[in-house]
């Protein structure tokens, strides 16, 4: 029987680990992600789950634990934030690059130094590049659909790729709020056991990861590139399926809210986005036709349909909380691939970026209405006056 | 986990003689290492003892490098290649995969053994952490460092197992400092049998100890649990010697007493191969070119380091158990 519970996101990912039955789990404290494994290990204690469940000596051991595992053919999950993202680093590639559909959950935070507890989506975004499915939720809610949905998609045949199930660190990991727990009948409707193609069998020997000549090195390459233009499709079926079984309302690739009319957008990921929305129903009272578009996947980026709900706006605010230092904006990482997905349209929208909710700051309702600000002004002048603008740091 | 459930473990029966070892290569021709190479060596015996139940884990290495080259592998039993620094996770996550999903019925075959076999790197360098975390946590895993001495494929570096004196590609002989490596190495058996209260076997081979060797494969690979071996392998081309003298630098080395062979169980040490009189260190190192910029007191100091390491060996020589606290016992 589906229920209702008041679960964090941290609890929202265990639940979401424990209803996919996820058979090796590996472990490693930090925080904020780290109230993910406390719930799983007590899940396990309890005999509530059946999975093996190891104290990793460290994040990048954690990811190598469940790459071992993914590949003798077990469901793995593991979960990080912030510094021990990074760590793990090595073990990315490796990962995406032998096809192992393994999990791994990120509440984020910033990277050192100084020493933050904060969220900030660096530590991830960092790891962008890696092969990796990834993408932020909003909502308790959505990570644990999302945690479903990832696995239902990489460890699809067509696919098999690991994948970044990310939420923001205390804004979402720690705050509680409502989340409908299936009936494990629609789980297993929705989620078929995982089958590894090729396992380190003994009945079957087989070599995972050989050496290779430098003339193998980019079809091995290209492959991979072409898998991840098969992605989109398999997440629309994937997600067409939950909508259906679990009743939900999800766009495959992105939040759209109030934007069949709005004049100016924000292009904002995570949970900053209920901040976002708050904000723009008072802009519409001030008679600021404001929307917002939300990306559920970084990796593959929708550049299609981003490139369709921004079209009809006269401008564009990117809300980066992450950085590229010296990048080609000087600020964020998402304005890059914003600007770039509006490029091929015959008119678009001037594009800025807005650093904000750094180092785990909040943004504040205020912070969108200064955002709104230029953008009407960008929407009246119809350019850009500056790539990025640093909230709190710019003079009025 | 669940401790009472039968994983169908595999019991191995002791090999008698070169001539009654299995026939079947588990570890087949094909591979592109050296003339004379001891870890391929080392790795044919390996594999030949453990048999077809068996999966191999390999960190990046001389035996991941020479032996899959171009998409071909050398390995009849399945094979995963690991980073250099990670061997003791993957294993681990291997080990816990097949614990659920034999609870889960998904698999119902034996056990398989695992193997992790990283070279001195891989276990206790950069893999170190790795390999201790699986000791530690006490995963079904036999841990084998095939010890040749050095960074051998990124072409002869010094490793924390490279014998004092060596002239390896970071350890240059040089007016400033004339012996070229000036550290003694680290000893991973030491490492492994003080720091993991796990561990119930561990033990030392030589490839020129061929049914030795197999036999303590085979002993390690029946225990319930973490095991490690250590295995040296000579190196033609990272000692500088003469490909054909492999299986003699071997015998030479225990001869020596520049490496001794024991095994450590539950808390008992037994040497085996023990020479009636040891030969001076010179009659090892003088076929081999790492050490011929060496002059009289550095071999002297070699002798030294030796001579104290025999004498460890003379005092439980006797088969006597060595005061262990009782929990290991």
């Amino acid at each position: 029987m589906a229920q209702e519970k008041l679960l964090s996101g941290c609890a929202a990912a265990a639940q979401g680990a424990k209803y996919a039955e996820v058979e090796v789990i590996c472990s490693y404290p930090i925080r904020p992600y780290t109230a993910i494994m406390m719930e799983l290990a007590r899940m396990v204690a309890n005999g509530e789950l059946d999975a093996e469940f190891i104290h990793g000596e460290g994040e990048h051991a954690q990811v190598s634990v469940v790459l071992g595992a993914s590949a003798a053919g077990a469901r793995a999950y593991t979960g990080s934030s912030g510094v021990g993202v990074t760590y793990a680093f090595e073990v990315y590639s490796p990962a995406a690059g032998g096809r192992y559909p393994l999990q791994m959950a990120i509440a984020d935070r910033t990277l050192d130094p100084p020493g933050d507890f904060g969220s900030e989506h660096t530590d991830a975004m960092s790891c962008r590049d890696q092969g990796w499915l990834m993408g932020w939720a909003a909502t308790p809610q959505e990570v644990f659909d999302n945690t479903l949905i990832n696995f239902r998609v990489g460890e699809d045949p067509r696919i098999m790729l690991p994948q970044f199930v990310c939420q923001d660190g205390y804004f979402l990991s720690h705050i509680a709020d409502k989340v409908i727990l299936p009936d494990k009948s629609q789980v297993k409707e929705f989620l078929p056991p995982y089958k590894a193609p090729h396992p380190l069998s003994t009945t079957c020997p087989v070599s995972h990861g050989p050496q290779i000549r430098p003339d193998q090195g980019a079809p091995m390459d290209a492959q991979r590139a072409a898998t991840f233009l098969e992605v989109p499709k398999v997440i629309e079926e994937a997600v067409a399926d939950y909508n259906r079984i679990f009743g939900r309302n999800y766009d495959p690739f992105l939040e759209k809210y109030q934007m069949e009319d709005a004049e100016v957008a924000f292009f904002i990921q995570g949970a900053h986005a209920n901040t976002c929305k708050s904000a723009i129903k008072h802009l519409r009272s001030q008679g600021l036709k404001a929307g917002m578009v939300r990306p559920r996947w970084v990796r593959p980026w929708p550049t299609q349909q981003i490139a369709e709900a921004l079209s009809k706006v006269k401008a564009v605010a990117t809300v980066e909380s992450s950085t590229s230092y010296g990048g080609a904006m000087r600020g964020g990482n998402l304005v890059h691939e914003v600007r770039a997905s509006l490029y091929d349209l015959e008119t678009r929208p001037p594009v800025t970026s807005f650093m904000a909710g750094l180092g785990g700051d909040v943004i504040l309702l205020e912070d969108f209405y200064y955002m709104a600000k230029i953008l009407s002004q960008m929407m009246k002048e119809k350019k850009v006056r500056q790539h990025v603008y640093w909230i709190g740091f710019e003079g009025e | 986990m669940q401790e009472g459930f039968d994983y169908k473990k595999q019991i191995l029966e002791p090999i008698k003689s070169l001539r009654s070892a299995p026939r079947e290569e588990m570890y087949v021709p094909g591979h592109r290492t050296c003339a004379g190479c001891g870890p391929a060596l080392n790795y044919r015996l390996t594999a030949k003892a453990a048999g077809r139940d068996t999966i191999f884990i390999g960190p990046t290495g001389c035996m991941y490098v020479a032996n899959s080259s171009y998409l071909c592998t050398p390995y009849a039993v399945s094979w995963i290649h690991a980073q250099i620094t990670n061997g003791g996770a993957v294993a681990s996550g291997i080990e816990a995969a097949y614990k659920t999903l034999a609870r889960k019925k998904k698999y119902e075959g034996p056990f398989p053994n695992v193997i992790v076999m990283a070279g001195d790197g891989g276990s206790v360098d950069i893999g170190l952490q790795a390999m201790s975390a699986l000791m530690y946590r006490g995963h079904d895993v036999l841990f084998i460092c095939y010890d040749n001495e050095a960074y051998a494929n990124t072409g002869i570096q010094t490793s924390p197992t490279t014998p004092y004196g060596a002239n390896t590609t970071f350890t240059p002989p040089g007016k400033a400092i004339p012996e070229g490596k000036k550290l003694f190495p680290k000893d991973p058996p030491q490492l492994v049998i003080g720091g993991h209260p796990a561990v119930k076997y561990v033990a030392t081979t030589c490839v020129s100890y061929p049914v030795d060797l197999m036999n303590k494969v085979r002993k390690a690979l029946n225990v319930d649990g973490p095991t490690f071996l250590h295995m040296l392998t000579p190196c033609p081309k990272g000692w500088k010697f003469d490909e054909k003298l492999t299986l003699e630098m071997g015998r030479l080395a225990v001869e020596t007493g520049m490496w001794t062979l024991y095994e450590w169980e539950n808390g008992t040490y037994k040497y085996s191969h023990i020479p009636k009189q040891y030969k001076p260190v010179s009659e090892y190192m003088k076929y081999q070119g790492r050490f011929t910029h060496l002059k009289e007191e550095h071999i002297a100091k070699m002798q030294a380091f030796v001579d104290e390491k025999i004498q460890r060996v003379k005092a439980i020589a006797v088969e006597a158990p060595i005061p262990t606290p009782k929990a290991r016992a």
